[in-house]
C-alpha cells in the first residue's frame, strides 16, 4: 500500500510539474529589427521588435556600448519614444561614434538577447517634416500661381550649418491620385504655375539631409485656385456662332450662284447635235430615217407661212442699217447681233431690203459672233469674213435684183419682226441647235444676198466706204424699205428705177471689201424669203415675205410649202426666183460665178427668172445641206 | 570669424596691365561653397563604396572587422556633438578638415592599388570609385589650401596622421576584404567629418546668402 501511495504521489508530483511547465511559460523571444533614427543629429531613438513573451511578463532592456570602451550603458529613456523604444538624449548622443546596441528581453523564464547593431548617429539622420507649410494663390487674377513656403523642422539646426536640408514639394488636384513632385533644393519657397482654373490643390513638403533619409510628408495644405479662365466656355460659344454665321453666308452664296458654280465645276459638255439627225435613229441604224429629217420635204414651202421661213432664214440687210453699220464700223462688230438690230429703224426693216440679204446677214453675223446661240442670228454670224467673197459676189448679183425688190416690200415687215439683224438662219426656222459650218452659212448669205439684198451684201464685205456709198446704200435700203412698206410686192417702176440706180451705185461698191464686214454681217439679215403670192399683170410678182415668227417653231418637216428665193432683181424688172435647190446652187456658185449667176440668170421677164430658178435649184439643196443644216427649217421659196 | 582677404590672382595669367581690372577675388563664401560641394561628393562616393562592398561581403567577416576606433585618424581630436562643433573656431575647423584630408592621401593610394586585385565581384566599379575619390581629394586639398591662406596661420596647421597600414592589405581573401572594408569605413567617417566642418564654415561665412543656411 505504501508503495502504491508513493508511486501515486510521485506520479502526481510529476504531473504537477509537467503542468506547471506546460502552461506556456518560456523565456522571451529574441527582440529583432532594431532600428534607430536621429532627427537632427543631436538625439536619436531606437526601436525594436519584441519576440514572443513566453507567456510571462517580459521586460526589455537596451544596452549599448560605445566604440573604444567596454562600458555598457543602458537606455536612459524607454518612454519618450513610445513602447519598445529607447530615446537617446543629447547628453548621451555622440556623433562620429559607433554605438553597439543590444536589446535584452527578460521574463521570469529567462532572457533573450537580440543581435547587436552598430550605428553611427550621423548616418541615421531622418528629419521631421517641414513645418509651417503655407500655400498662397497669388493676387494676379489673370494667371494665378501657387506660392508655397515652409520652414525647416524645429529641431534641425540649419542655421549653423550643422544640418543641411534639401526640400521637395508635391501637389495634386484634390480629386486625382497622381502627385506631381517638384524639387526645391535648399530653398524654402517655391512657385507653381500652370494651374487648373477653379481646381483645388493639395500641397505637401518633405526634406532630407545631405546624407540621410527623407522625412515624412508634411500634412496636406489645401488651396483653391480661382476661376481665372471664365471665358473659356463663352469663347467657344462665340467661336461656334461665328463659324455658323460664316457657314450660312457661304451656303447662301453658293445657292445664289449655284448655276454658275456648277457650270464652273462641271462645265457642260456640248453634245454633238446635227439638226435633223435624230440620235435615236442613228442608234437604230436606219439611214433612211436618219436623213429623212434632213430632207426638207416641203421645200419650197407651200404653206402660207412664208414669214416663218423667212424669219428663220438669213436676214435681209437694210442699206440704212448697213450704213449705220459701216459708220459704226468695227464698233458694231463687237456688238451683239441684237444691237445691230436695234439700229434698224422701223422703216428699214430687214425685209425692206427685199430680203436679199438674209444670207448675207447670216454670214456676217456668224463672223461677228459665232457663238450667238439665239435662234435667229447664230448661223448668219458664222464666218462672215469667209463669206466676204461670196457676199461680194452676191452683191454684184443682187444689186440688180434688189432694185426690183419692191416686191419684197413685205419683207420689210418681216424684217421688222426680226428681232435682230443677224437672225439669219434661226429665222430660217432652223433649230437652234448647231450652227455648224460658217462657210456654208456664208454661202447662204451669198445666195440670199444675191436674191434679196444685193445691197446688203456689199455692206457686208465692204468696208465703210465713202460716205457717198453709205448714203447710197442707205438710200437704197430706204428705198427698198419703202417699197416694202407701201407696196406689197407690187412692182413699182419708180421704185425699181430707184433701185436700179441704187444698184448701179451699189455695184460700184461691190468691190469694196471691208472690215466692217462683220458688222455688216451682223446687220445682214438672213435671206429673206418671199412668197410669191401672185404674179401681177405688169410683170410683177407679189412677193409675200414670210414672217420669221412663224418659222421659229417650224421644223423642216413641217414646211410643206415650196419656197423660192428671189435670187435677184433684174434690171428689167425681172425677178429671179430660185427654188430651194437653185438657191443652194447659187450659193455655191456665188463666190465664183457671180456673173454667171447674177447676170446670166437674170431674165427680163419673170418667166425667165423662173427658169433661172430651175437652173439654180441645186444650189438650194446645197445650201440646205451645208452649214447651218437644220432640217427642220430648210425652206425655199415657192416656185411659181 | 573668417578674415576676408583679397585673393591673389593665381588663376589668371593675364598681363600686368589687366591684372587689376580682370582679376577679381572669388569671395570666401563662394570658395567654401565649392569646397563643401566637393567634400559632399567625396562622402557620397565613400558611402557607395561601403554599400557595394557589403553587398557581397561575407557576413561573418563583419564580425571580425576591427573597430573604427582603430582608424589611423582616430588620434585627431574632433568634436563629438553639435555644441562642441559649433564652438570650434573657423581656423580650427579648417585645420581639422585639411588634416583629415591630408591623412587620406596615402591610404587612398593603397586602396586604389588593392582594388585592382580585390577578390570581389565589383572590383572594377570599386576601383573606379576609388580613383574618383582620389581626384576629388586632390582638388579639395588644393582648394582648402587656398582657403586656409585666407583664414590665418592657425588654419594652415595640419596635424600629421600617418598611415601605418602598409601597402599590403593581407594575404588571404578574408583578410584582404576585412582590411579593405575597415579602411573604407574609416574613410566614410572622415569624409563625413570633413564635409560637416566645411558646411559649418560655409554657413558661418554666408552672410550674403543666408537662405542657404
Amino acid at each position: 500500500m505504501k508503495k502504491v501511495g508513493e508511486v501515486v504521489l510521485l506520479w502526481l508530483l510529476i504531473l504537477f510539474i509537467q503542468n506547471a511547465a506546460g502552461e506556456g511559460y518560456s523565456p522571451p523571444g529574441k527582440p529583432t529589427n532594431i532600428s534607430c533614427r536621429s532627427p537632427e543629429k543631436e538625439t536619436f531613438t531606437c526601436w525594436w521588435k519584441p519576440g514572443s513573451d513566453g507567456g510571462l511578463p517580459t521586460t526589455y532592456a537596451l544596452y549599448y556600448r560605445k566604440e573604444g570602451s567596454q562600458r555598457v550603458f543602458e537606455c536612459p529613456d524607454y518612454k519618450t519614444a513610445g513602447k519598445n523604444s529607447c530615446f537617446f538624449s543629447k547628453n548621451v548622443t555622440f556623433v562620429w561614434v559607433n554605438y553597439n546596441i543590444t536589446v535584452v528581453a527578460t521574463n521570469s523564464r529567462g532572457r533573450a538577447f537580440s543581435d547587436p547593431v552598430d550605428i553611427d548617429v550621423v548616418y541615421i539622420v531622418k528629419p521631421n517634416p517641414p513645418e509651417e507649410v503655407v500655400v498662397n494663390v497669388t493676387e494676379d487674377k489673370d494667371w494665378p500661381f501657387l506660392q508655397v513656403s515652409w520652414k525647416p523642422p524645429k529641431m534641425a539646426d540649419t542655421r549653423s550649418g550643422w544640418i543641411t536640408l534639401f526640400y521637395e514639394v508635391r501637389l495634386k488636384l484634390e480629386n486625382k491620385n497622381k502627385w506631381e513632385e517638384v524639387s526645391a533644393g535648399q530653398r524654402k519657397t517655391l512657385q507653381i504655375y500652370s494651374l487648373r482654373s477653379g481646381g483645388t490643390y493639395e500641397v505637401q513638403v518633405r526634406c532630407k539631409p545631405d546624407h540621410g533619409f527623407w522625412s515624412e510628408w508634411s500634412p496636406s495644405s489645401r488651396v483653391k485656385v480661382p476661376e481665372y479662365f471664365p471665358q473659356e466656355r463663352s469663347m467657344w460659344i462665340l467661336i461656334v456662332v461665328f463659324a455658323a454665321f460664316i457657314l450660312v453666308i457661304f451656303i447662301w452664296m453658293v445657292y445664289m450662284n449655284f448655276h454658275s458654280v456648277k457650270r464652273y465645276l462641271l462645265p457642260p459638255v456640248p453634245g454633238p447635235k446635227i439638226k435633223g439627225i435624230d440620235k435615236q435613229l442613228l442608234k437604230s441604224g436606219k439611214s433612211e430615217d436618219i436623213f429623212s429629217s434632213l430632207v426638207v420635204s416641203d421645200f419650197p414651202p407651200t404653206t402660207s407661212n412664208y414669214e416663218d421661213f423667212l424669219v428663220q432664214y438669213l436676214e435681209v440687210y437694210v442699206p440704212e442699217e448697213r450704213e449705220l453699220i459701216m459708220d459704226e464700223g468695227k464698233d458694231l462688230q463687237d456688238d451683239s447681233f441684237k444691237t445691230e438690230n436695234s439700229t434698224c429703224d422701223n422703216d428699214s426693216g430687214r425685209g425692206s431690203c427685199d430680203s436679199h440679204t438674209l444670207l448675207t446677214d447670216k454670214g456676217g453675223g456668224d463672223k461677228e459672233d459665232g457663238q450667238q446661240s439665239d435662234q435667229e442670228g447664230s448661223q448668219a454670224e458664222a464666218d462672215t469674213k469667209s463669206q466676204e467673197e461670196a457676199l461680194e459676189e452676191e452683191l454684184l448679183a443682187c444689186s440688180h435684183e434688189n432694185l426690183q425688190s419692191s416686191n419684197i416690200s413685205n419683207e420689210k415687215e418681216k424684217v421688222k419682226s426680226w428681232p435682230s439683224l443677224f437672225s439669219p438662219l434661226p429665222q430660217y426656222s432652223l433649230s437652234p441647235v448647231n450652227r455648224p459650218n460658217p462657210p456654208k452659212t456664208g454661202q447662204q448669205h451669198c445666195l440670199s444676198d444675191s436674191l434679196f439684198t444685193p445691197n446688203s451684201m456689199p455692206s457686208y464685205f465692204t468696208q465703210p466706204g465713202p460716205s457717198t456709198r453709205k448714203g447710197f446704200r442707205s438710200n437704197y435700203w430706204e428705198c427698198s424699205f419703202d417699197h416694202k412698206q407701201s407696196h406689197p410686192l407690187h412692182p413699182q417702176s419708180a421704185a425699181h428705177e430707184h433701185l436700179q440706180a441704187q444698184n448701179d451705185l451699189n455695184t460700184a461698191h461691190v468691190d469694196y471689201m471691208g472690215a466692217p464686214l462683220d458688222v455688216h454681217v451682223l446687220n445682214v439679215r438672213p435671206s429673206e424669203y418671199v412668197e410669191v403670192q401672185r404674179v401681177s399683170v405688169e410683170d410683177g410678182v407679189l412677193l409675200h415675205p414670210i414672217s420669221p415668227s412663224q418659222e421659229d417653231s417650224r421644223t423642216l418637216s413641217h414646211q410643206t410649202e415650196d419656197y423660192s428665193r428671189v435670187r435677184m432683181v433684174n434690171n428689167d424688172n425681172g425677178l429671179l426666183l430660185l427654188q430651194r435647190d437653185a438657191i443652194e446652187e447659187e450659193k455655191s456658185m456665188c463666190p465664183y460665178q457671180e456673173d454667171v449667176v447674177s447676170r446670166a440668170s437674170i431674165t427680163p421677164t419673170l418667166q425667165n427668172s423662173v427658169t433661172g430658178i430651175n437652173t439654180a435649184l441645186p444650189i438650194l439643196d446645197e445650201m440646205a445641206a451645208s452649214g447651218y443644216i437644220d432640217t427642220a427649217t430648210m425652206f425655199g421659196l415657192p416656185t411659181h | 570669424m573668417l578674415e576676408k582677404k583679397s585673393l591673389p590672382c593665381l588663376l589668371r595669367p593675364a598681363p600686368v596691365v589687366y591684372l587689376v581690372a580682370m582679376c577679381r577675388a572669388v569671395p570666401v563664401n563662394d570658395l567654401l561653397d565649392r569646397a563643401s560641394q566637393r567634400s559632399d561628393k567625396m562622402h557620397s562616393l565613400s558611402t557607395l563604396l561601403t554599400q557595394e562592398m557589403d553587398s557581397h561581403f561575407p557576413p561573418y567577416g563583419r564580425m571580425q572587422m576591427p573597430r573604427p576606433a582603430d582608424c589611423h585618424t582616430s588620434a585627431l581630436q574632433t568634436p563629438n556633438d553639435k555644441e562642441q562643433a559649433l564652438q570650434v573656431s573657423e581656423s580650427d575647423l579648417m585645420s581639422l578638415a585639411r588634416s583629415l584630408l591630408q591623412a587620406w592621401v596615402d591610404p587612398l593610394a593603397v586602396l586604389s592599388t588593392s582594388a585592382i586585385t580585390l577578390p570581389h565581384p565589383s572590383k572594377s566599379s570599386i576601383s573606379s570609385k576609388i580613383q574618383e575619390l582620389q581626384e576629388h581629394s586632390k582638388s579639395l586639398g588644393d582648394g582648402l589650401d587656398i582657403l586656409s591662406g585666407k583664414m590665418g596661420p592657425s588654419a594652415q596647421a595640419i596635424s600629421f596622421l600617418p598611415y601605418t597600414g602598409g601597402t599590403d592589405l593581407g594575404q588571404d581573401r578574408v583578410t584582404i576584404l576585412n582590411k579593405f572594408n575597415f579602411l573604407l569605413s574609416c574613410l566614410r567617417r572622415d569624409s563625413h567629418k570633413i564635409d560637416s566642418f566645411l558646411k559649418v564654415l560655409r554657413c558661418r561665412a554666408a552672410k550674403l546668402q543666408p537662405e542657404l543656411c
